[in-house]
């Protein structure tokens, strides 16, 4: 077994990636009990349950926060600029003048949207390559897990830095730059799963017997991986956030006015010594936690599918 | 077993080679090249050409990075465009900052979260193992510059006990003699990489004390202290080695944002100064460099596997 | 162990009780009134600037070392130019005393230039003779593509001849007149002198660039080699030759650089200190955590964002307001003698026409608010700028109509240049353009109907002042229909993304690096090489017959009367969009350490002056 090695360039951030499981394969059947156990399972870890709701609990607050609490996060307006807490604004108000409490959902919206959204193009990305490269095996094989391999021997905070300074940051084009960068990990994955799959007696009956290989890629291979994939989905959320934030830091984040929690928690670092804590404390807490609330979702999705792989 | 250990080399210059390329290519998507941003806002369009002309820059695509490749097999890694060293120099300067920093981190991070692994899989799902697993994970998720930041805040600018900034005499020696100054930027490193590692230390325990040799153990009457310690612990060291392995690549690349922070610049911020300024030699240095590491740590991290775990045979 | 235990639980205690406090309220304790870091070894270390450290010693500097910091911060403590820019007071004009020659006398009809050397010696004894003179300006000839100083057509181009008829003094005949003031400031302000231990091309053997440029070539690379060579720096012989106050004693390419005092520095002012130390930094916020230790820094800088309050609006752009840091440290501002502006690009298929109205850069100008900026963003710290010549430090250049700002931030007005010159204006939308055509309250030639005043402005990152005065900018834009779309990349991105160019590739529209343009080694405010038509930092392509021939003039003559006409025209003609001009530097002087102040406008450093 070879370990992925992580992502962030910044510390050696080794993160709990899902362990392979000892894949048995049988083709994806006794979805409805599996699933319901997996759900039991679950349940039982109590912080997988915290986390899943306190994630909920930000989604709404801000996608509908804005309707409940209206304010103008478009014109700026230099002399309220740095208030403290107050009636007017609740949570005080930033260099420009936006109300805080009112970025604070704007923010959200980008980071939960680039975290969710790169996920899924890079286990997309990283799943079709991973089977692909498992199913065909030889030189197919060789070609694809050397690009991963390559890939994964530049630290990815500068794989970003490079593409960033080419590009213009904007909400999409975070979302396609961290997937794109972030497929790596559940392409070996998948490969590492598929490589033990395709030896399996029922994908050799479907080649036998004249099946494509397209087929048996995506019939059998894939559905026995997914409970793998989307465990290791739920990290890469965390991690989006998080690199999206060292990116802010960087100054390579998304534009203005537009921003992230990132950006606005590296914009409101700098009034460290002025001790603006509005500025800094709630993008700090809202990051750590919705980071905290994504793995613990992760760590109980990966007890939920190690369990169904357990009991079959 | 040394059919496989070619294999893997053969497979590692592979690797080094691919990414040699994909970051070449990268940096001459840069529109306009290099010569505006490195010579800055006072270059005629004459100097601009000039520069290229001296750097190379007008050739094809594929014979400068044959021209590369060529000085880096004798070692010579190119003259940085902007800070007047040889990038040799440059790397010299910086890695062994970056090395201590990263090593002394890591070591730090294994010292803690090893225990603490240990603790939360012998006590699983108490209350310890809770509030180990959320404090690890709240380190994680506090981004490194807020993390730093509160750190200096606190210990420098309220208490007053430590230096805000890392030790800035030259080598590695006075680092050591100034080691107050090194305790910030350590544990910030730490922090971070500290829920990685217990998790994983968690994990590999909890599956050993449920293996079959250790129930085996514990009925022939050894105390379960002895077989956590003789059996379970040993065995579940073993991943944590690969990924010590596996981490050599950060190492090299170093910790940029806790290297600006702390003002103790090694590699990670050469790589973004080099960046900013389009400094292409010097960035194709670092990623070289952390390139050749990334494939040793993965082969030193296989190789342990092989081993540390006498279950696993290569033929 | 109990002992232990309850140690580990009252630093935890500590810690939280810190948190709190730094939550709730800021308080930090002074210790050691006037007690400087430096004071007790008689040393001063000095700051320097985020993520730049000195790496080229020769005053022979090309393009990609040119810097503030190599320059004015390092080369000048040793080797000193002919002419030191920045006077006593703080204004830009020459300092007599610390030049290495008399003002020059102009004869001939302005084609004849003599300078007089005044007694200065190298620190090997030698004399600094007319030869050193005519040393660099042979050099410059030879190798004029990697100085960084060098404009084509311009010094040493328009020499005809350089001669040293005797050791005081140089003769140069001019190829025509000249202007005095400009040929003093922005062509002699170039030259300095460099010791005949120089004119070497190995380590015994002499060279002969001192006697004809024919012979530089070789010597050029032999200094090259060792410039190149930056662990020998304080080392190697060649640069402990030294006509300033400072030599060498350590230099470390991460920027840990000290020098001592030169014993036998011949000029006014001898160094007091035994000992001046530089220290680099990554960030800025990496050197306020250093300098509010108050254990290292003698001579630090205060970030814009660590300002607390901001000072008072009535008071002068060198007075400083309420110091965070006043228990240990001193305030003082430093300006730059320089411009801040961002360029249009007149040279975009698209966009540039719109540029090239000048009713629509009456409007984006109306619409900056400097005041407000510099109120909130900058703290107090700025001044506005109206036109081409630098509205502080006052000089007898600022015109009038500068000084009045011709174009004032006035909402009404910026709308009004639009409305009146076939604008249909939308007010948070995009606004369009309702009657082409070319003539009188029409859009103007190559603006099609319906086309829409929405742009791309890119500005560098990491500056918080540049950031909150953009998002104004956008803001304020679009009450008029202007729609300006805002992205950030790293200083260098910016600049190296506005270049002047033409056709289908060029696409940039405006690029703002944050930092204008700083009239050094271009002294006189001329800006032949920013607004001239075709000037190599000319990044927007302004073009304007008139104004070109404006420049010229004040290449050519001499007085304030041509430089008045000039900066008129450039003011009302707004070849670019002004913003206000930033402090370049809050200094932080320890307190007991006198004699930084007043500071010099290009930056340059006097550690020599400076006592406990």
């Amino acid at each position: 077994m070879t370990l992925p090695p992580v992502a962030l360039t910044e510390g050696t951030a080794e993160r709990p990636e899902t362990a392979a499981p000892t894949a048995t394969g049988l083709p994806a059947g006794k979805a409805k009990g599996m699933l319901r156990l997996g759900a039991e399972v679950y349940v039982q870890n109590r912080l997988a349950v915290v986390g899943l709701v306190v994630l909920g609990a930000l989604v709404f607050f801000s996608f509908a926060g804005p309707f409940l609490y209206h304010t103008d996060q478009i014109d700026v307006n230099l002399a309220e600029a740095n208030q403290a807490p107050g009636p007017l604004h609740l949570l005080g108000t930033d260099a420009t003048g936006y109300d805080e409490l009112g970025r604070l959902m704007v923010g959200g919206r980008a980071s939960l949207t680039i975290g969710f959204a790169a996920a899924v193009i890079a286990t997309v990305v990283g799943t079709l390559w991973g089977a692909i490269s498992g199913f065909f095996g030889g030189l197919v094989d060789a070609v694809l897990m050397r690009v991963v391999d390559a890939l994964l021997a530049i630290p990815i905070l500068f794989l970003l830095l490079f593409l960033v300074t080419i590009v213009r940051p904007t909400v999409s084009v975070m979302i396609l730059v961290l997937g794109l960068t972030a497929w790596l990990v559940p392409a070996r994955l998948v490969r590492g799963e598929s490589l033990t799959i395709r030896v399996r007696d029922y994908v050799q009956a479907v080649r036998m017997m004249g099946g494509s290989s397209w087929r048996a890629v995506f019939r059998h291979i894939l559905p026995n991986v997914a409970g793998t994939v989307i465990v290791n989905a739920t990290f890469q959320v965390a991690d989006a956030i998080l690199l999206i934030a060292y990116l802010g830091y960087l100054g390579l984040g998304i534009s203005p006015p537009a921003t992230d929690w990132g950006g606005m928690l590296s914009d409101g670092t700098n009034f460290i010594f002025p001790n603006y804590w509005w500025l800094i404390y709630p993008p700090g807490v809202v990051i750590v936690v919705a980071v905290v609330a994504v793995n613990f979702v992760g760590d109980g999705l990966r007890d939920a599918v190690e369990v169904r792989l357990q009991r079959r | 077993m040394i059919p496989y250990l070619l294999r893997r080399v053969a497979q590692s210059v592979a690797v080094v080679l691919v990414v040699t390329i994909i970051v070449f290519i990268l940096l001459h998507q840069l529109p306009g090249g290099p010569a505006r941003a490195v010579l800055g806002d006072r270059a005629t369009p004459l100097q601009v050409a000039q520069f290229n002309q001296q750097n190379g820059l007008n050739r094809p695509l594929v014979v400068q990075y044959f021209d590369y490749l060529h000085r880096w097999a004798t070692g010579d890694f190119g003259f940085s465009y902007k800070l007047n060293q040889s990038v040799g120099s440059l790397l010299a300067q910086r890695l062994p900052k970056t090395l201590v920093l990263n090593a002394l981190a890591l070591l730090f991070t294994l010292v803690v979260a090893i225990p603490v692994g240990v603790i939360q899989a012998v006590r699983r799902n108490r209350l310890v193992d809770y509030l180990g697993t959320t404090l690890s994970f709240i380190f994680y998720a506090a981004p490194t510059f807020f993390l730093g930041l509160i750190l200096i805040q606190v210990f420098s600018g309220k208490l007053g006990l430590l230096p805000p900034e890392a030790p800035q005499s030259d080598g590695v020696r006075p680092i050591f003699a100034d080691f107050t100054a090194m305790v910030l930027p350590i544990v910030t490193l730490a922090l971070l990489s500290i829920a990685g590692f217990s998790r994983y230390m968690r994990s590999s325990v909890l599956d050993n004390i449920s293996a079959d040799y250790v129930r085996t153990a514990r009925s022939k009457g050894c105390s379960p202290v002895r077989v956590l310690r003789a059996h379970v612990l040993r065995n579940a060291l073993i991943p944590i080695a690969t990924l010590v392995g596996l981490s050599l690549p950060v190492l090299f690349a170093g910790a940029l944002v806790t290297e600006s922070i702390f003002n103790f610049p090694g590699m990670g911020l050469l790589f973004w100064q080099s960046a900013q300024t389009s400094d292409f030699p010097v960035e194709l240095g670092v990623v070289l460099v952390t390139a050749v590491a990334t494939v040793v740590g993965n082969l030193l991290a296989d190789l342990s596997y092989v081993l540390l775990d006498p279950r696993v045979r290569f033929g | 162990m109990t002992a232990r235990r309850s140690g580990y639980k009252f630093v935890l205690y500590c810690a939280a009780v810190a948190l709190v406090a730094s939550a709730c309220s800021r308080s930090d304790s002074p210790t050691g009134q006037g007690n400087a870091p430096g004071k007790a070894a008689n040393t001063a270390t000095w700051a320097l600037p985020p993520n730049t450290v000195p790496n080229w010693i020769w005053p022979l500097t090309p393009l990609s070392n040119f810097s503030v910091v190599n320059a004015a911060n390092f080369q000048w403590l040793m080797f000193r130019p002919l002419y030191w820019f920045g006077d006593s007071s703080g204004g830009p004009g020459i300092n007599p005393d610390l030049s290495l020659a008399q003002l020059p006398v102009f004869s001939n009809g302005d084609r004849t230039v003599t300078i007089t050397m005044k007694p200065y010696a190298w620190s090997n004894g030698e004399q600094v003779t007319a030869a050193d003179v005519i040393f660099w300006i042979n050099m410059e000839k030879a190798e004029k593509a990697n100085y960084a100083g060098y404009v084509p057509g311009q010094f040493p181009d328009n020499v005809k001849s350089a001669t040293a008829p005797n050791d005081t003094t140089v003769v140069l005949t001019l190829d025509r007149a000249y202007g005095q003031q400009w040929f003093t400031y922005n062509q002699l302000g170039q030259i300095t002198p460099m010791p005949m231990a120089w004119d070497v091309t190995g380590p015994s053997s002499k060279g002969s660039c001192a006697t004809s440029v024919a012979g530089c070539a070789a010597v050029y690379e032999y200094m090259l080699k060792q410039t190149k060579d930056l662990p020998s720096y304080a080392t190697n012989p060649l640069w402990q030759v030294v006509d300033g106050p400072w030599k060498l004693s350590s230099f470390n390419a991460d920027g840990h650089v000290s020098f001592v005092p030169n014993p036998a520095y011949s000029g006014p002012q001898k160094p007091t200190l035994a000992k001046f130390i530089m220290a680099p930094y990554t960030t800025d916020s990496a050197e306020f955590n250093v300098l509010r230790s108050g254990r290292t820094l003698d001579v630090g800088y205060l970030p814009t964002q660590d300002l607390t309050q901001a000072k008072p609006a009535d008071s002068g752009p060198s007075s400083a307001g309420p110091n965070p840091l006043s228990s240990k440290y001193t305030l003082a501002p430093l300006f730059l003698y320089g411009v801040n502006f961002f360029p249009l690009n007149f040279g975009n298929p698209t966009a540039g026409p719109i540029f090239k109205q000048l009713y629509f850069r009456q409007a984006l100008q109306s619409v900056v608010d400097q005041e407000s900026i510099i109120k909130t963003a900058a703290k107090g710290y700025g001044v506005p700028t109206t036109g081409p010549v630098p509205s502080y430090p006052d000089s007898p250049l600022i015109s009038d109509l500068e000084k009045r700002n011709p174009y004032p931030f006035d909402m009404a007005a910026a709308k009004n240049y639009l409305t009146s010159n076939g604008w249909n204006v939308v007010p948070g939308g995009t606004s369009t353009c309702a009657r082409p055509g070319t003539g009188a309250g029409e859009c103007g030639a190559g603006i099609s109907a319906g086309q829409q005043l929405e742009f791309n402005l890119q500005y560098a990152s990491g500056q918080q002042t540049i950031d909150t005065a953009m998002q104004s900018l956008k803001s304020n834009a679009s009450q008029i229909g202007i729609k300006l779309t805002l992205s950030t990349a790293p200083f260098n991105t910016v600049i190296a993304t506005a270049v002047p160019c033409s056709g289908a590739k060029c696409t940039w529209q405006m690029q703002n690096w944050g930092g204008g343009w700083v009239y050094a080694p271009d002294y006189y405010p001329t800006g032949e090489s920013i607004f001239g038509t075709g000037a190599g930092s000319n990044s927007g392509s302004f073009s304007d017959k008139g104004i070109d021939t404006l420049i010229a003039a004040t290449n050519t003559q001499s007085g304030t009367e041509v430089m008045h006409t000039y900066e008129d025209a450039l003011a009302k003609a707004l070849p670019v969009v002004w913003q206000p001009n930033y402090t370049y530097e809050l200094l932080e002087i320890a307190n007991g350490l006198h004699g930084v102040t007043p500071q010099n406008p290009f930056a340059g450093i006097t550690p020599e002056a400076w006592h406990y």
